[in-house]
């Protein structure tokens, strides 16, 4: 494989994210082509924590925008500061000069930034990561469009600001509604998938480095087997480390039935799901019939 | 720098189009920029052109799970060799001097060269997807079996996307006297962008019951796909299957996974492929589902051929419950695509007066069409 991959790998490795050479390669790519990246998958496969450790590795600031429905312009590109610029109007009251004063109060020493304008406005290179991207409504996927394609922002008042420097974008979706093909186009695309069991075996070394191994392979092996099962939500890497680390708290050596029913909350988060293990032996999700 | 010589970019161009025929949505842009990967020297390393190309071909899941088999056929030597052997057949059939065959809807015909003339000229901008689009589920070649599955799951999303956006576009209601109030302090008091109140959305619950009995074999399937697309729009769809028996299909859908889906699907249910008691189905329905999932905000759509074994009363009685208690009543019958077909059989007869639509569900393009009719609900 490539060397610059490689060294990727090493240091994101340095950074406690195990990279495979595909998810490399897209980073790569990502700081390369300089195009945005858009990873889908499963809620808790380490979607946010790609974009986070990416900042660590290039040193740089992350500038992150959490969608919701209802997100706007004037709460993640810009929003004039109004009492900003009713304060100017009153100063400068008997000013005869009109246009000279508007042309003030419409520049942008009287804007808002919020994280879009930010991550074009930044001196050096940031890491963009626009999250969640499936939660915000359609109208803002346009808004994004000019963004993820030119790197640039259209304030009507102003023009069009161009990227000083273009942020490296990542965007993250789970899924729960399709996004649009205009946007995917603009985008480099990885699905993130559930790692296998010796890919989540080393993660959990890499994060609980206090962890006995057998017991580290338990963990793996339950929730691998859980995830087989028709959970109504799966559990993914994070919740796999929350089970580790409540095990490692209470000092356990090896999980035994008793263990599961008590902490079981820490993996599980649906009524139905943890009455389903609860219903079960931990035999039949350490040493599952086939 | 890596210098590209120009017949391997005519087979990345290859590669490209051989990925738009599989119905990845590919523009220059992408071509572009496999260029430039090729000229950074990443061709030099087949895993990182590899997963390189996987980058910016692929746009969603679907296209990512299939890539990596694609890549391997077209870029292996297998590939090459298959080549060259179509390649030798499309000459042979070239020489062929009397007569010419053409392949239309999965049979093979041999007519006379002049004709196909002819036919050739009155099929004119015809293409591989709308043959496919046109053909009936019961008579798909095996050959294109794989195709119109893939066809019909990228069509299904586009017609979902739709929807969708139809229902966002609509969305707006009237002015937000409170909010737009309070928008304009900051403006002066000048309310100059109005605020509007979201619209009530009435929510659109949709009921599915569907024919899995014997005689619906060929239809059964894609109709079920077609079921699972609509469920990620419709939050409020219920799926039901019947036979001889009635089950309820709704908790099974929950799953991300449509592999999974369709496991847990054939693991359920077991009468699937067997006889047909559509009155007796409909009559469980209405009795043990009809007080949660019949309403006038409820659309039932029944899909089957309407071939009762079971007695013709009981079914008319049902299917006047089931219109009586719902909003609209739809029947799609895949036999109703078919050239010559009346509806004379004793069951459609009558249960016809109590249908609000009686439409045909037997290819992908009439499926397409029930779009305009659920729109509508």
């Amino acid at each position: 494989m490539n060397k610059d991959i490689n060294t990727l790998i090493k240091d994101f490795y340095n950074n406690d994210y195990i990279l495979n050479e595909e998810l490399a390669t897209s980073v790569f790519l990502l700081k390369n082509l300089e195009k945005p990246l858009l990873l889908e998958g499963n809620p808790g496969v380490g979607k946010t924590m790609l974009a986070k450790t990416l900042a660590n590795h290039l040193k740089t600031k992350l500038i992150r925008l959490q969608c919701y429905e209802g997100l706007d312009v004037s709460t993640s590109i810009y929003e004039w500061n109004y009492q900003k610029q009713l304060l100017h109007i009153k100063l400068f009251e008997s000013e005869k000069d009109k246009k000279t004063l508007e042309s003030q109060i419409f520049s942008m020493d009287y804007i808002l930034q919020r994280p879009l304008l930010q991550s074009i406005g930044a001196d050096i290179p940031v890491v963009l990561l626009i999250d969640e991207i499936d939660r915000a409504d359609e109208e803002f996927e346009a808004y994004l469009l000019e963004l993820l394609s030119d790197f640039q922002i259209s304030i009507p008042e102003l023009g069009t600001i161009k990227a000083k420097t273009k942020p490296l974008v990542i965007l993250t979706s789970n899924r729960t509604r399709e996004l649009s093909d205009a946007l995917r186009r603009r985008c480099l695309y990885h699905w993130v998938d559930f790692p296998s069991k010796s890919k989540e075996i080393d993660i959990i070394a890499k994060k609980l480095p206090n962890i006995d191994e057998l017991l580290a392979t338990q963990v793996v092996t339950f929730i691998h087997n859980l995830r087989k099962s028709s959970l109504h939500k799966p559990p993914g890497i994070a919740e796999s480390l929350d089970w580790a680390k409540t095990l490692l708290l209470m000092n356990v050596a090896n999980i035994t039935d008793e263990i599961v029913i008590n902490t079981i909350g820490s993996v599980l988060k649906h009524k139905d799901d943890i009455d389903f293990v609860r219903n079960k032996t931990v035999q039949e999700f350490l040493f599952p019939i086939d | 720098m890596v210098e590209v010589n120009k017949t391997f970019k005519e087979r990345l161009i290859d590669f490209t189009m051989y990925c738009r025929d599989r119905h990845f949505v590919l523009g220059p842009q992408e071509t572009k920029d496999a260029f430039k990967i090729a000229e950074n020297g990443y061709v030099l390393d087949r895993k990182l052109f590899h997963y390189s190309l996987k980058a910016i071909f692929c746009k969603r899941k679907e296209h990512f799970d299939r890539f990596d088999e694609m890549f391997v056929r077209f870029w292996s030597r297998y590939y090459e060799e298959k080549l060259d052997e179509r390649k030798k057949e499309i000459k042979l059939i070239k020489n062929e001097s009397n007569s010419a065959s053409v392949i239309f809807l999965g049979s093979e015909f041999h007519v006379p060269k002049k004709e196909k003339k002819i036919e050739a000229k009155q099929t004119k901008g015809a293409n591989e997807n709308i043959r496919l689009r046109m053909t009936d589920f019961s008579k798909v070649d095996i050959n294109d079996k794989k195709h119109l599955e893939e066809l019909a799951i990228e069509l299904f999303n586009q017609m979902s996307m739709r929807f969708k956006r139809r229902l966002e576009s609509s969305n707006k209601g009237i002015v937000n006297i409170r909010r737009t109030i309070r928008e304009s302090i900051g403006k002066g008091g000048l309310p100059l962008d109005l605020n509007f109140k979201k619209k009530r959305k009435e929510k659109r619950k949709v009921v599915f019951i569907l024919d899995v009995s014997g005689s619906m074999d060929t239809y059964s399937y894609y109709l079920l796909r077609y079921i699972m697309v609509l469920k990620k729009y419709f939050k409020s769809l219920e799926f039901f299957t019947f036979s001889t028996m009635l089950t309820h299909i709704t908790p099974l859908l929950r799953q991300k996974n449509d592999q999974e889906i369709l496991r847990q699907i054939s693991k359920n249910i077991s009468s699937w492929s067997s006889g047909t008691k559509i009155g007796e189905s409909l009559s469980e329905f209405v009795s043990v589902y009809g007080n949660r999932y019949l309403s006038q905000k409820h659309i039932v759509v029944i899909l089957s051929d309407g071939l009762e074994t079971g007695s013709v009363t009981v079914l008319k009685e049902a299917v006047a419950t089931i219109r009586r208690k719902c909003k609209t009543l739809v029947w799609l019958n895949p036999l109703k695509g078919m050239k010559n077909y009346k509806p004379i059989q004793k069951g459609i007869i009558n249960v016809m007066p109590h249908l609000d639509a009686f439409e045909s569900a037997h290819n992908l393009d009439s499926l397409l069409k029930l779009e305009k009719l659920l729109m509508n609900v």
